[in-house]
């Protein structure tokens, strides 16, 4: 294949020319309460070609092989057409040319299951869940992505490498009479198969969580000093700071940029940030990015000061930084863009019980339902979570969502735990779907957060 | 196709072939440079078999080999997926509005020239940044089934998205302009959009408490998700929606219609067929506060024993592969039925509130419940008829179904809306504002 895609993109007029097959295969597999609601395995592809001419840069993405010449056509015709436009100018850093084949290693194959293994094995885990108290119904699906991807440039790089993604993930959904509260679940990983197994408690303990949340008392709105849970500190970590450490997002707007140069003072000294997609085992993990580049460990954050950012190869020269690896497509309908793999906070020194201890009065807030930013300003929903005074967990509240300026909060960071938990699934919506934005951290405290309430 | 709904016939009862072919251009312009220019030609095929009562489904994007697309059908039918309708005969459905051959025509420079022209207009006239976002696009869609259906339909739509921002900040007001064929940002709505951007410079703290807020068209979907989710036929089937029993009931003030209307020729989605091949029509959800219809499916409408009104789309609140996602309950062409008085004198009524332009995390509330607890992005405050300017630090929370038992007013006007649907702006007394103390 490597060789059919350098054949595609020789002799093109341009200064750089990259191209991506890719074959994406997708087992899924529905259930709805009781009933299966979809079942199946299915194969897509497709190509992406990206061209830099004169300091134009553009992209296009075709299905079938025969379009692949048109979309030469339309990308080389998209660089031309940014320069006679006077468009940005672009460069790449330069990278070492590589060569190479990653194959996947797994604890267990998903892609030698039988799928009626699988079936049973979601079904088991469904049917625990509709067992517990005042549990209406269950959306809950099994998840299978492997994707194998193959990039050739014009500066000699060729890599193939492949991915495979498994999950059992949904919602569990508790009903009394008009009431209906639902709690999120997922277990999975990009390791293989046998993460799924054995994991009868996680489904029990979040139906479970569903069915009290029935008798929680919605949150009162207002400004709280709060503990996240370490998924919730993840979705934080994630929503409010990693997107702006992504290049691409404050790229074109001066007066962010200027708040976000390397060196600025922007958090507590109790907070270090990472973003790390070489840790095995997380879901966030991968070799090459979808620009041929090795990915790298990145300290974005040390005790506050702001020490690194998530680069492609044209944002690391726009800004005079180090590549990092960070350009990533959702598939092959996409151009690659720079997107977080695993990032988390990195755990201190306190336990749980010394930051229940600091907080004395506030709320526990426990694991993410959703996050969304808007430039500095980010909101996020917790599940659930407890009244606390004088340090000690009081009743549980529901109905939480929370929001907040990054810059202020960075700064109201005042403890953080000694514990730290990583997501198994990820799903970040920045314009293409990324189901490897891994994230989390330790109990973290916060002062003065704007807390919604119902 | 044909040969390969052929071929699928051969091993089911029914079979039913949908195809989707997109061809579209996108140019971002940031701070009055084009920044990025993408061209995309996708296609598809998504196949659903059914046989002894149960359904197989399958898809691919390259029709490389057709046995293999139906062999994975006839595997999904194994997984014992229950499905009791049939695929809709063939019926006489209006034809479509041509597309504009204007459209297929437009080049990256024609793109360039529609956001140029904004930017000379708002030129000078702004203190921070301007955004804007053009692309085109013509979309083929055909389905075929062995009931004898076999519908088809061009459709080419062109967008420009423009988005003022708050100086040092990425927080914006903005507003997308749709249209069937090459056509400029009005002028009227670009000055209309500055003056909404004006009146919000000055940032202001508020206080936590209960106040009027004003919906806009681009937060409204905040309302609509929680209802289309209530209204659904997936959630009646499961028994998980709080509108269970309650058809023919005031569920909502009186002043609230809400509808879908997909054969609306002013809108860009314009279909007069699903995309299981149901012919489309207006279907009422909400009439004057009455719950009145489900949103359905061929296969909901059957579990439900309803009758279907098109509306099983191939989509999600995510988005996704159209010829991967099952066709599902939606509101396409959605609509809320405007008032009588204009934005301008419902702003003028509120003694102290808030207008919400855009939220934040309208996702993450218990959505089935109504419930909803939103960043304002931004939000103004406004004070004896006078808009103060953007909230720092806001959220609005409520549950839908006992904020929209306060509608005081509802715009005389439907706008766009950046999620699809067209909405007047609704002022609703009583709601929670939290803000930093």
């Amino acid at each position: 294949m490597l060789e059919k895609l350098r054949t595609m993109i020789k002799g093109i007029d341009a200064d750089f020319i990259d191209i991506r097959y890719e074959i994406k295969k997708q087992t899924l597999i529905a259930f709805t309460g009781r009933e299966i609601r979809q079942i199946g395995s299915n194969s897509t592809d497709g190509y992406v070609v990206r061209v830099l001419k004169n300091g134009g840069f553009s992209t296009a993405t075709v299905t079938k092989e025969e379009d692949v010449h048109r979309a030469i056509e339309l990308a080389v015709e998209g660089a031309e057409t940014i320069v006679e436009t006077r468009g940005r100018k672009s460069e790449f850093e330069q990278v070492p040319v590589v060569r190479d084949k990653v194959m996947l290693e797994l604890n267990g194959d998903p892609r030698k299951i039988p799928i009626d293994e699988k079936l049973a094995l979601t079904s088991m885990y469904n049917d625990l869940m509709l067992e517990q108290p005042s549990i209406e119904t269950t959306n809950l699906s099994y998840s299978e992505i492997g994707r194998e991807k193959y990039y050739v440039n014009s500066e000699g790089s060729a890599v193939s490498e492949e991915i495979l993604t498994t999950n059992i993930a949904g919602e569990v959904i508790a009903r009394r009479d008009r009431l209906l509260q639902n709690i999120r679940i997922s277990i999975g990983g990009a390791d293989g198969y046998n993460r799924l197994l054995g994991r009868n408690d996680v489904f029990i303990k979040r139906a479970r969580i569903a069915g009290k949340l029935l008798d929680a008392e919605p949150v009162k709105g207002g400004t709280y000093n709060v503990i996240l849970s370490p998924l919730l500190t993840g979705v934080f970590t994630h929503e409010a700071f990693g997107h702006f450490s992504e290049a691409d997002i404050i790229e074109d707007n001066p007066s962010l940029r200027k708040k976000m140069s390397l060196g600025e003072s922007l958090g507590t000294e109790q907070v270090t940030i990472i973003a790390d997609s070489t840790i095995p085992n997380q879901i966030g993990y991968y070799r090459y990015d979808d620009e041929g580049v090795e990915v790298k460990p990145v300290t974005l954050m040390d005790r506050g000061v702001l020490t690194g950012r998530l680069h492609s190869r044209r944002t690391a020269k726009a800004f005079g930084e180090p590549v990092t690896g960070h350009s990533v497509a959702e598939d092959m309908r996409f151009e690659p863009i720079i997107r977080m793999g695993t990032i988390f906070i990195e755990p201190g020194e306190k336990s749980f019980e010394n930051l229940l201890e600091e907080l004395g009065e506030g709320l526990y807030l426990i694991d993410g339902k959703g996050g969304q930013t808007s430039g500095e300003n980010f909101t996020f929903g917790a599940q659930y979570g407890f009244i606390v005074k004088n340090g000690i967990l009081g009743p549980m509240i529901r109905d939480i969502n929370i929001m907040g300026n990054l810059f202020t909060t960075l700064q109201n960071i005042t403890a953080v735990g000694n514990d730290l938990t990583i997501s198994e699934r990820g799903g970040c919506g920045k314009g293409q779907l990324n189901i490897k934005s891994a994230l989390g951290g330790p109990h973290v405290l916060i002062h003065d957060m704007v807390v919604g309430g119902v | 196709m044909k040969k390969l709904l052929e071929t699928a016939s051969k091993v089911s009862e029914q079979a039913e072939v949908y195809s989707i072919r997109t061809d579209s251009s996108a140019l971002e312009m940031r701070n009055g440079t084009p920044t990025d220019l993408s061209a995309s030609i996708q296609s598809g095929f998504a196949i659903r078999l059914l046989k002894d009562g149960r359904i197989g489904t399958a898809y691919t994007k390259n029709l490389l080999d057709r046995e293999e697309l139906v062999e994975n059908a006839l595997d999904s039918l194994k997984g014992n997926v229950k499905a009791g309708f049939s695929f809709p005969a063939s019926v006489d459905i209006p034809g479509s509005q041509a597309p504009d051959d204007s459209i297929a025509e437009m080049g990256y420079h024609d793109l360039h020239k529609h956001s140029e022209r904004v930017l000379d207009h708002l030129k000078g006239k702004i203190e921070g940044q301007i955004d804007v976002h053009s692309g085109r696009g013509i979309t083929d869609l055909e389905i075929i089934n062995t009931s004898g259906l076999d519908v088809s339909s061009k459709t080419s739509f062109m967008y420009t998205f423009t988005s003022l921002l708050f100086p040092n900040t990425e927080t914006s007001v903005h507003k997308i302009f749709l249209s069937r064929k090459p056509a400029d940002f009005p002028k009227g709505e670009l000055d209309n959009l500055m003056n909404m951007y004006n009146a919000g410079l000055p940032e202001v703290e508020i206080s936590t408490g209960r106040m009027k807020v004003v919906f806009m068209p681009d937060a409204m979907y905040t309302l609509i998700w929680r209802l289309s989710a209530a209204a659904s036929g997936k959630s009646f089937y499961n028994k998980v929606s709080p509108l269970q029993n309650r058809r023919g009931e005031q569920i909502v003030s009186e002043k609230f219609s809400l509808y879908g209307d997909p054969t609306d020729p002013d809108d860009v989605s314009q279909t007069y067929f699903d995309d299981e091949g149901v012919p489309t029509g207006k279907n009422t959800i909400i009439d004057k506060g009455v719950f009145k219809n489900i949103i359905l499916n061929l296969d909901y409408a059957e579990k439900l024993n309803e009758k279907p009104a098109g509306n099983g789309f191939r989509g999600g609140m995510w988005g996704g592969e159209t010829i991967s996602l099952l066709p599902a309950p939606s509101l396409h062409c959605c609509r809320i039925s405007p008032g009588s008085i204009s934005l301008e004198e419902m702003i003028a009524s509120i003694d102290k509130g808030v207008i919400i332009l855009g939220v934040l995390g309208a996702h993450s509330g218990n959505i089935l419940n109504g419930d909803f607890s939103v960043g304002l992005n931004p939000g103004y405050y406004v004070e004896n008829g006078e808009i103060r300017g953007r909230v720092k630090d806001g959220m609005a929370a409520g549950n839908a179904y006992e904020i929209l038992m306060n509608i005081e007013h509802v715009e005389n006007t439907l706008h766009d809306s950046i999620t699809g649907g067209k909405y007047p702006a609704i002022l609703i007394n009583n709601v929670n504002v939290a803000a930093k103390d």
